[in-house]
C-alpha cells in the first residue's frame, strides 16, 4: 500500500463500516446467544462495538504518525507487513489501555460510569473477535477494495474520483 | 556510393551491413557471409545482390524457403527498390544508398544515432524510426501525402471526403498500438464502448500490444522466464490489479502441485523490507496481454497504419493521415495505401522515437560502418556472447543502470561456458551517496543507486504522486531530477556476481570520460581522459563494447508529435535530469493527459507515455503509469459525455471484474 494521510482515513472508516461494523454485530449476537431483538443495552452485545470504535479512533490519530515514519522510507510506502505488524500493535493497544482503565480514567471527565472496564471481556475472546475483523479488512486492501474502486489504488487509499487539473 | 542493407525481425532493428562495391554480396546463414541471418529459415546461401550504378538486384540462390520482394517471390534477379522491403525467413530487409557508410537514418538532429523505432521496457507504444528529414514537406507533414490538406490548422471534412481516401469514422482512435494504446482500448471496452467504435494505428509486424517493447526486453537480454523490474500489481491486462501476477503465480503452481508460488505471496508480503521485492516473469506478461487482448477484440480494431498527421476537422472532431506498410497492402501503389481516419476522441501513445548512443561511440560507429563490435543493449546484439562463449574476450560495458545489470547478468552466464571472459565496466564517476528526499536517502551499492523500480513507489499512487500533481512546472523539473535518475534492482544475484567477479578479478570497472575510441589489432581501444588524479594515459582494451546509458530520446524526433508541437504550438514540460535525461521534455498535458492545445469543441485529444514525461505525472513510461494515464482520460470522456462511456461506479466495476475473471467479452 502507497496511502496518503487522507487516504489512510478513508480507507479506515470504509473497512470500519463494511466489515467492521457488520462482522461485530455477528461477533455480538453470538455473544449474546443470538437473542432477538439484540440485547443492545447490555455490554455483552454492546462492548464489542465500543472496542471495534476505540481501535478505529486510535488509528485515525496513529495514522498521522505512520505517514511520518513513511517519510523515512525513499519509496514513501507503507509494506503490508508494516500494515499486518501495526494493526495487531493497534489491537493490543486498545485491549490494555481499556484492561488498565485509561479509557475509564478519560470517561471519568464526561461521566461516572465505568463505561470500559464494565464489560471487559477476556482477551481470547477479544482476539477472535479481532480476527475475524482483521483478516477480512487486511485482505480487501490487498485487493477487494480496488475491485470495487478502481481509483483508490491510484489515489493512496482516497475514495472518489481525480480532479482535473 | 555505397549501399546499406539493414534488416529487423519481430519489427526491431536486427542488424545493417553498408558493402561497397558491385558485389554479388551474399547473404544468408553461413558466417561467412556478407549478411548473415543466423535463422532456421534461412538457407546457408540464400540469396545474392548485385550493385550496377545506382541499381540494386537481388537473387534467390535457389533456397529452401524462398525470397520474397514487395511481397512476391522472386525467382530471377529483381531490382531491388529502395521501398521494397525483402522478406528471408523472419527477417525484412531494406537497402539503401549511403554517402557516408554506416551512417544510421539521416534524420533527428546531428548527434541522435536511432537503432531502435521503438518502445522501451515497461514503457509506452512504438512509432516507426522517423523518416529522413528531406521528405518534409514546409509547415506540413513529410512528403506529398497528406499535403496541401494538412498545411491548414482546422480542415474541412468534405475536403477529406472528397480526397477518395477515408477509411473510416469512428469515435475512438489510438495512435500508436502499443502498450499505451492497450490500456487506454481496455479502459474504454470495460467502461462500455463497443469495439467497432475504436480503431487502433499501429506499425508493428504484428498486432500483438507488446510486439515492439518485447523485441527490445530480448534484446536487452531478458528472456521469457526472467523476471522484469515491475510489480505484482502492474497487470496491463487486468485494469483493477486484482489478481496481481504474484496470486496468479500462486494459484498456478498450487493447481500444478507445486508450492513454489508461495515464496511470490510471501514476497509481496514482506517487500521490500524483509524480502527482495517480487517481480513477474516476462513470458506471463505476455500470456497476460494475448488473454485480454482476446477478450476485448484487441485484433478486430487494429490497423496497419503508420500516422503521419493530425488535423481538427471543422466539425469539432480530428482526422489522423496514415501510411499503410506495403508489407500490409500487397498489390496496392503508395498512393492507396495512404488513408485517413476521423474521430472525435484521439489517444496518443507513439512511446520512444529511437535509442540513442553515446555520442563518442556514435562518431565511433560513423567512423567505422563496418565494424559490429559496438553495440547498443537495445538492438539486438546475441551474437556478441556467443562469440564470448566461443572464444572467449573481454567486454566492456558503458553506463549503469538496469539495462547495465541484465547484461552483466547475460556476461556471468556466458562465463559459466567460458572461463575466459573479462568484463570492464565503464562509468562516469564513482556513485557513494544517493539521492536525498524529505527524511530519506536513496542507498548505493557498488556504484549504482538502488530502488526496486524506476521511480519511488509512491509516485504511482501515493503521496508523491499526490506532491508532483500539486507542484508548479519549475518544482517539477527538480523534483523529477531528485526521485529519477539511474537507478537498478536491488537482486541478491546481481550485487552476488559483481561482488565475485570483482574478487575473482573478472569483473573490473572505471571511471571517467572518454577521450577517444579507436580500433587497434583487431580490438576496441577506449582512451579515458587524464584528471587531476590519474595523469596517465587509461587505455581500455575489449573485443565488444555495449552501450547501456539507456533509451533516451527526444520525442520530437517522432515526426507526428513535431508536427503537432509546430502546427498548434503546443506547451512542452520543463526538462528535468542532467545530460541525457534534459533531452526528454514531453507535451504539456492536464491531470487528466488531455493536451489542451489540441481541443476542437466537442473534441479532445489525450497522451500516454513518455511523450508526457516530466509533466505531472512522473511514472508516465510504465505499465501501471500508462494504466493511470488511461483511467484518467477515460474518467475525462465519461464527464464529457463521451458515447458508450459509463461512469464506472463500484458495482458496475465488480461486474466488469467478474466478467474479468469469467474471460468473458466486456
Amino acid at each position: 500500500m502507497i496511502p496518503t494521510l487522507l487516504g489512510r482515513w478513508h480507507t479506515r472508516l470504509l473497512l470500519y463500516v463494511f466489515i467492521g461494523l457488520p462482522v461485530t454485530f455477528l461477533f455480538s449476537m453470538y455473544q449474546s446467544a443470538w437473542q432477538w431483538p439484540p440485547p443492545v443495552t447490555q455490554s455483552v452485545f454492546y462492548y464489542p462495538f465500543l472496542f471495534i470504535t476505540l481501535i478505529l479512533l486510535l488509528g485515525l490519530i496513529l495514522d498521522v504518525v505512520y505517514i511520518q515514519i513513511q517519510r523515512f522510507h525513499w519509496d514513501q510506502d507503507w509494506p503490508f507487513a508494516y500494515q499486518f505488524f501495526f494493526s495487531i500493535l493497534e489491537f493490543y493497544a486498545v485491549y490494555y489501555l481499556m484492561y488498565y482503565g485509561v479509557f475509564d480514567y478519560l470517561w471519568s471527565f464526561v461521566s461516572t460510569s465505568l463505561l470500559f472496564s464494565d464489560g471487559l471481556i477476556p482477551l481470547s475472546d477479544a482476539t477472535w473477535h479481532f480476527t475475524f475483523v482483521f483478516i477480512p479488512s487486511f485482505l480487501a486492501v490487498l485487493g477487494g477494495v480496488q475491485v470495487f474502486l478502481v481509483r483508490w489504488r491510484f489515489k493512496g487509499g482516497e475514495l472518489g474520483r481525480h480532479r482535473i487539473r | 556510393m555505397a549501399i546499406e542493407i539493414s534488416w529487423k525481425t519481430g519489427g526491431a532493428d536486427a542488424g545493417r551491413r553498408v558493402l561497397d562495391g558491385a558485389g554479388p554480396f551474399k547473404i544468408g546463414r553461413a558466417s561467412g557471409g556478407d549478411v548473415v541471418l543466423d535463422h532456421a529459415q534461412v538457407s546457408r546461401l540464400h540469396a545474392e545482390v548485385t550493385v550496377d550504378g545506382s541499381t540494386v538486384r537481388i537473387t534467390d540462390k535457389g533456397s529452401q524457403n524462398g525470397t520474397r520482394l514487395a511481397g512476391r517471390r522472386i525467382a530471377q534477379p529483381t531490382v531491388w527498390e529502395p521501398s521494397d522491403e525483402v522478406e528471408i525467413g523472419p527477417f525484412r530487409l531494406r537497402v539503401r544508398f549511403t554517402e557516408r557508410p554506416g551512417l544510421a537514418p539521416a534524420d533527428g538532429d546531428a548527434d541522435a544515432t536511432a537503432i531502435s523505432p521503438a518502445a522501451a521496457p515497461a514503457r509506452g507504444a512504438g512509432q516507426p524510426r522517423p523518416q529522413p528529414a528531406g521528405e518534409r514537406a514546409p509547415g506540413g507533414p513529410r512528403g506529398a501525402f497528406p499535403g496541401r490538406l494538412f498545411e491548414q490548422r482546422i480542415v474541412p471534412l468534405r475536403d477529406i471526403q472528397a480526397s477518395g481516401k477515408l477509411a473510416g469514422e469512428v469515435n475512438y482512435v489510438a495512435v500508436g498500438g502499443g502498450i499505451g494504446s492497450f490500456c487506454w482500448v481496455d479502459h474504454l471496452r470495460i467502461f462500455g464502448v463497443s469495439a467497432s467504435d475504436i480503431r487502433v494505428l499501429g506499425v508493428a509486424d504484428d498486432k500483438r500490444p507488446y510486439a515492439k517493447w518485447g523485441r527490445l526486453c530480448r534484446n536487452s537480454q531478458i528472456p521469457d522466464h526472467e523476471r522484469i523490474r515491475s510489480n505484482s500489481i502492474s497487470v496491463p491486462d487486468n485494469i483493477w490489479g486484482f489478481p496481481g501476477y504474484a496470486s496468479r503465480e500462486l494459484v498456478r503452481d498450487m493447481l500444478q502441485g507445486k508450492l513454489s508460488g508461495i515464496k511470490a505471496v510471501l514476497q509481496v508480503f514482506g517487500e521490500p523490507m524483509l524480502t527482495e521485492s517480487y517481480t513477474p516473469r516476462l513470458i506471463d506478461v505476455f500470456n497476460s496481454f494475448d488473454a485480454e487482448a482476446k477478450r476485448i477484440g484487441w485484433e478486430s480494431m487494429w490497423l496497419y497504419g503508420q500516422a503521419v498527421g493530425l488535423r481538427k476537422t471543422d466539425d469539432e472532431r480530428y482526422v489522423v493521415a496514415y501510411r499503410v506498410p506495403s508489407a500490409h497492402a500487397p498489390g496496392q501503389s503508395p498512393e492507396q495505401r495512404e488513408k485517413f481516419i476521423v474521430a472525435r476522441y484521439v489517444q496518443i501513445a507513439t512511446g520512444y522515437p529511437a535509442s540513442n548512443f553515446l555520442p563518442d561511440l556514435q562518431e565511433f560507429r560513423k567512423a567505422n560502418p563496418s565494424n559490429t563490435a559496438v553495440v547498443n543493449a537495445y538492438e539486438h546484439h546475441d551474437e556478441v556472447y556467443r562469440t564470448l562463449e566461443q572464444k572467449g574476450g573481454t567486454i566492456l560495458i558503458r553506463g549503469r543502470g538496469i539495462v547495465a545489470s541484465r547484461v552483466i547478468q547475460r556476461v556471468f552466464e556466458a562465463r559459466q561456458k567460458n572461463k575466459d571472459i573479462r568484463l570492464l565496466h565503464l562509468v562516469r564517476s564513482p556513485v557513494r551517496q544517493g539521492n536525498k528526499y524529505d527524511l530519506a536517502q536513496r542507498p548505493v551499492r557498488n556504484d549504482v543507486e538502488l530502488q526496486p523500480f524506476n521511480w519511488p513507489k509512491s509516485c504511482w499512487g501515493g503521496t508523491l504522486r499526490e506532491r508532483l500533481e500539486n507542484a508548479s512546472p519549475e518544482e517539477r523539473a527538480k523534483l523529477l531530477a531528485t526521485w529519477g535518475g539511474t537507478t537498478t534492482a536491488d537482486r541478491d544475484d546481481w550485487n552476488r556476481i559483481i561482488e565475485t567477479g570483482a574478487k575473482e578479478g573478472w569483473y573490473k570497472v572505471f571511471y571517467g570520460k572518454v577521450a577517444s575510441i579507436s580500433e587497434r589489432g583487431g580490438r576496441l581501444v577506449t582512451r579515458l581522459e587524464s584528471t587531476a588524479q590519474h595523469q596517465e594515459n587509461v587505455d581500455l582494451a575489449a573485443d565488444f563494447i555495449v552501450d547501456c546509458t539507456g533509451l533516451v530520446a527526444r520525442i520530437d524526433e517522432t515526426p507526428l508529435i513535431a508536427d503537432l508541437i509546430r502546427t498548434y504550438d503546443l506547451a512542452r514540460n520543463k526538462a528535468a535530469g542532467e545530460g541525457a535525461e534534459l533531452r526528454l521534455s514531453g507535451l504539456a498535458v492536464n491531470t487528466a493527459f488531455e493536451i489542451p492545445g489540441l481541443q476542437n469543441g466537442r473534441g479532445h485529444v489525450w497522451a500516454a507515455g513518455v511523450v508526457t514525461a516530466n509533466g505531472p505525472y512522473a511514472a508516465v513510461d510504465s505499465f501501471l503509469g500508462l494504466q493511470y494515464a488511461a483511467l484518467r482520460s477515460v474518467d475525462h470522456m465519461a464527464l464529457l459525455g463521451a458515447p458508450g462511456v459509463s461512469r464506472f461506479g463500484p458495482i458496475r466495476s465488480a461486474t466488469q471484474w467478474l466478467k474479468w475473471c469469467l474471460g468473458r467479452s466486456p
